[in-house]
């Protein structure tokens, strides 16, 4: 099997996962308790992938130790809990990473 | 029937016709809130092109890195071509980065399949999450637009839950289009500068930043905060676990937390 076909494949997989509680099977036949549930997707999944993202190097010691990935996603958070604007807050931690980069926080 | 109850009856009558010109005069306003932030670019991009737009420079640094990947992965068997093809079919960083490691380290078919469906396995519950909004939908609409359905557009959308039918329609497919050209178009800058944009550390923080700022308006509500809290102490403790399975333990670990709340509330 060639890597495009074994792309390809990947993707039909990836699009099934999309779709089945979509169009294959309707969401609506979820228990209450269940759907209840799942309004909290997004801030768990949220919080897992930042916190991935910081643990890769650290552990769980990465959520709290001062780094400059750690600072920077705090500025970004602190934009954002101010002022709701996604943009400004990657900005925020592009720039704050960057400059923390410059003084040499690890 | 006596006359007494007869004017009570007339005017119970009047009082719901008149609530019910209330809801709706209030339905209508709200249409027309729900149009104009979905058609408008609102003063800080709260229309779907804002979104879009806020979103692609958001994912774009990340879509760069992925590019990155591709041409590093170019000289160790996997063409650059079958990257870049794959790139808006498959629609998806973290996957596609893994999928491509995989295949240049020499893995399987079904290694590789298993690693993306392990690492996309979160698109089930965003699917499940977001079916009340295609539920009324034209079925071209529930087969084929939820092919753009990733974190930020799912983010995005639930952060609009009261717009539904043909607006929700044109906001996901403005918010979808946008940012899959963007998003294409980044993958294709990154395999073209290739490695030279490796040194740009910072840029790394793009993506987890993305998630940052829209993660932390949810946490205003306080029932979010402990499953958030025990799936990132969950998610960092196990984030060098192979095949995005630090990712999913604290996933699991949020819904375990987040289900035996809903549980004891009234």
């Amino acid at each position: 099997m060639t890597a495009l076909a074994i792309l390809v494949a990947a993707a039909a997989v990836s699009w099934l996962l999309r779709v089945l509680f979509i169009a294959v099977v309707p969401a609506s036949r979820l228990p209450a308790g269940l759907r209840r549930v799942l309004d909290h997707t997004g801030t768990v999944v949220m919080a897992a992938l930042i916190a991935t993202e910081l643990g890769h190097d650290g552990g769980v010691a990465a959520l709290v130790v001062p780094s400059g990935p750690l600072l920077a996603l705090l500025a970004a958070g602190a934009v954002a809990w101010r002022t709701r604007h996604l943009a400004a807050a990657v900005a925020t931690a592009v720039v704050v990473g960057g400059v923390l980069a410059l003084l040499g926080l690890p | 029937m006596d006359p007494r109850q007869a004017v009570a009856v007339g005017h119970l009558a009047y009082e719901v016709a008149a609530l019910r010109h209330h809801d709706l005069l209030a339905e209508a306003a709200r249409r027309r809130a729900i149009h104009r932030a979905t058609t408008r670019r609102g003063p800080r991009g709260t229309g779907a092109a804002g979104d879009a737009w806020a979103i692609v420079a958001s994912v774009a640094p990340f879509g760069l890195v992925v590019g990155v990947t591709i041409a590093l992965v170019a000289g160790r068997g996997v063409p650059a071509a079958a990257g870049l093809v794959a790139t808006p079919l498959l629609y998806g960083g973290s996957a596609q980065v893994a999928a491509l490691n995989l295949l240049a380290s020499g893995a399987g078919a079904l290694a590789v399949l298993a690693t993306v469906a392990i690492v996309n396995a979160r698109l089930i519950v965003y699917g499940a999450a977001l079916a009340p909004h295609f539920s009324d939908q034209p079925h071209w609409f529930r087969w084929l637009a939820p092919a753009v359905l990733v974190d930020q557009t799912y983010a995005a959308a639930t952060a609009r839950q009261h717009v539904d039918g043909r607006a929700f329609r044109r906001y996901w497919l403005t918010v979808g289009g946008i940012l899959g050209a963007g998003w294409t178009a980044a993958v294709a800058i990154g395999a073209a500068l290739g490695p030279a944009l490796a040194q740009l550390g910072p840029l790394r923080l793009a993506a987890p930043a993305c998630f940052v700022a829209l993660l932390v308006p949810r946490l205003r509500e306080r029932r979010a905060l402990l499953p958030a809290l025990v799936a990132a102490v969950v998610a960092a403790a196990a984030a060098s676990a192979p095949s995005g399975l630090g990712l999913l333990a604290g996933a699991a670990s949020g819904f375990v937390v987040a289900a035996v709340m809903e549980r004891r509330r009234p």
